[in-house]
């Protein structure tokens, strides 16, 4: 294992784990408000389509994450009615939405392309080297600047909710609401109106989570891509123990762990591929059952909350 | 209130997602309520019937690959004996069974899958639906022989002929003298073609002069995950590989992508790809050759045989002398020298003499 294998590991695991990072803030920004939502992978695979689309049509791929984010937003009404307003059960709707999503996703494709089969690519989000004009193989050069915008935004993402949890007003109000949302409600929180902006920004991160797959990764959409993503980052929250660095250090390992499984399958010479695929889920469940004993996550999370109930 | 909402967001999910069906199964001809999709002469087969063909497919049929070339083939044979056509793609492995029987019920007469993974599922339907012919390609020699009711053909196209077509380029092309091999599942037909590709790669380095090396075979566990493909191929590259070839759908899609990339980071072309199963050349600049496999034609004899009466209980084995396999047009990326060569091992696995 060479400093090469390293350094590539390294800058695999970064690629890989930016989209867990925006799946997993969007988790972390809904649980906290008592929102748990299982349907992140619905929403990531229709911000993924959409803003494949976008970036098709229009040919840039910032626009195509704006989109994919309203996408996201949009299709999360559903969820946030449903669950804020009619007290509906938010696991049910959230796996509602991971059915009925990416099947949306499927069907918006085939109504555009058509059933005639052409492999139809789009041009990715330029890095910030590529905006610079420098090229080098430098390690340091290409983890710090090889990187789409994208992934410096999922970085000051983490640092900015780090921040908006723990050292403001608004940002422990809104944990109030996820906490124990009759307490906070009669401090003058508006308790529907925080869980409906987490709605907004869960649905905003996952679809920007999906639209990151086909503008800044792969340059096709195909069924599929999200790929389990969305339940990953629903570990990773658990596993980073509801905090924003702790989400992040958690994104980094699953993409590692993936990565790692990629890099050693490669170079096995023998050993069965099927023992590098299960490094990440047993390294899941090993994580999981060390520091998953203690409950961390707010009080009051899937709960739905009625104003009136005693 | 409430509650009438509720239920109108339950019936707005819900028609969605029967739409979503309806379109996820769109077809170049339509679906069999719209009448579309009859054949252009108005014909049909010749006792007055229009016959239906169904496809199941869990990659997607716009992959790039192997879903686009399966469907791609019904859609040609159809066309071609004036049959409709509807496909189901992109579909989970839990739904293998369910899809196949979906269409049974709807009155298809010809239900293709395109792949050994759904051997159980079309025995179990074959069993059930004994009136409906199921085509496998890829499926075992032996498949048919477990139909009960024997309406199941294999169609198997021979995988160490495809891996000769791909490695014989490989070998020819390689300068690293390191190809590599990136499958979708472990499956007999993805590890015939390996095997296939890694004796003939070696034994045609070995004929000009150079030392041939596979790497190991590695597997995305899937088709539709194109992002492991672009990981796969740059960790590949890593150790030097410079000709890939792969049987994957849409992960052999992202390997091209990280392929392109490095080439257009170098500034020359230096690592290759080769396709399959149609010819996709000029589909990705890396690609410098294709291993094309006349499943249309497969599929076209299935038809012919329901028609007639006479579907089942065969394997309809696929090879460069019946025409079903061949090599793609090469592109100006190889030199003229090595076309040469290249076309001479093609006709030396024709005529039986390759590795003798």
């Amino acid at each position: 294992m060479d400093s090469t294998f390293i350094s590539n590991l390294i800058l695999a695991s970064v690629r890989m784990a930016t989209p867990l990072i925006f799946l997993s803030l969007a988790e972390l920004y809904s649980q906290r408000a008592g929102l748990v939502h299982i349907g992140l992978e619905g929403l990531a695979a229709i911000g993924s389509l959409v803003g494949f689309l976008v970036s098709l049509i229009t040919g840039s791929p910032l626009l195509g994450v704006a989109a994919g984010a309203a996408v996201g937003i949009l299709v999360n009404m559903i969820y946030a009615y449903a669950t804020i307003n009619l007290c509906a059960e938010q696991i049910v709707y959230g796996m509602a939405i991971n059915i009925f999503a990416p099947a949306l996703a499927s069907f918006i494709y085939r109504v555009y392309f058509g059933a005639g089969s052409e492999l139809v690519q789009v041009g990715l989000m330029t890095t910030l080297s590529g905006l610079l004009g420098i090229s080098s193989d430098n390690f340091l050069v290409r983890l710090l600047l090889d990187q789409t915008p994208m992934v410096y935004l999922a970085y000051g993402l983490v640092i900015f909710t780090a921040v908006y949890f723990n050292k403001t007003k608004s940002g422990l109000n809104y944990k109030a609401v996820g906490e124990y949302p009759k307490a906070a409600a009669t401090l003058g929180i508006s308790v529907v109106g925080v869980k409906y902006a987490a709605s907004v920004i869960c649905g905003a991160l996952a679809g920007i989570g999906g639209a990151y797959l086909t503008t800044c990764y792969s340059t096709t959409y195909t069924d599929g891509n999200v790929a389990g993503r969305g339940f990953i980052a629903l570990a990773a929250v658990i596993f980073g123990r509801w905090s924003a660095g702790g989400v992040l250090l958690a994104c980094l390992f699953f993409g590692f762990c993936d990565a790692l499984q990629i890099r050693l399958q490669v170079g096995s010479y023998g050993i069965p591929y099927q023992f590098f695929q299960m490094i990440p889920y047993i390294a899941t469940v090993v994580v999981l059952t060390v520091i998953g004993m203690k409950k961390a996550g707010p009080k009051g999370v899937g709960k739905p909350y009625l104003r009136e109930e005693r | 209130m409430k509650k009438i909402f509720a239920l109108i967001l339950t019936l707005a999910m819900v028609l969605s997602l029967a739409a979503c069906g309806g379109g996820n199964s769109g077809s170049g001809s339509g679906t069999p309520s719209d009448g579309a999709g009859a054949p252009a002469d108005g014909g049909g087969s010749s006792d007055g019937k229009t016959y239906k063909v169904a496809m199941i497919c869990d990659s997607s049929i716009s992959d790039g690959g192997w879903g686009m070339a399966c469907y791609n083939a019904m859609v040609d044979a159809a066309a071609k004996y004036g049959w409709e056509t509807e496909v189901s793609d992109s579909i989970a492995q839990s739904a293998y069974y369910e899809s196949i029987v979906a269409f049974c019920d709807l009155g298809y007469d010809l239900i293709y899958a395109p792949g050994n993974q759904y051997t159980t599922a079309i025995l179990q339907a074959a069993e059930e639906y004994p009136d409906i012919a199921f085509a496998l390609l890829n499926g075992g020699a032996d498949t048919p022989s477990q139909a009960v009711n024997g309406n199941v053909t294999s169609l198997l196209p021979d995988a160490q002929q495809v891996g000769w077509i791909a490695g014989i380029l490989a070998g020819l092309m390689t300068e690293t003298g390191k190809v590599a091999f990136i499958g979708g599942m472990e499956i007999d037909t993805t590890k015939g073609k390996y095997a296939g590709f890694v004796e003939s790669a070696e034994y045609v380095g070995a004929q000009e002069g150079k030392t041939v090396e596979a790497l190991d075979v590695v597997y995305s566990g899937d088709f539709s995950a194109s992002d492991k493909g672009i990981e796969f191929a740059k960790a590949m590259m890593d150790q030097g590989a410079d000709v890939f070839f792969g049987d994957a759908s849409a992960v052999d899609s992202g390997a091209r992508q990280a392929i392109d990339e490095f080439n257009a980071a170098a500034g020359s072309v230096k690592v290759y790809d080769i396709a399959q199963p149609g010819d996709f050349l000029g589909q990705n600049e890396c690609i410098i050759g294709s291993q094309v496999t006349d499943n249309s034609g497969l599929v076209g004899l299935c038809m012919e045989a329901v028609e007639n009466g006479t579907f089942g209980g065969e394997t309809i084995f696929g090879t460069m002398q019946n025409g079903v396999l061949s090599a793609g047009k090469l592109s100006d990326l190889v030199p003229a020298d090595v076309q040469e060569k290249y076309s001479s091992y093609i006709a030396q696995v024709m005529d039986g003499t390759f590795m003798q």
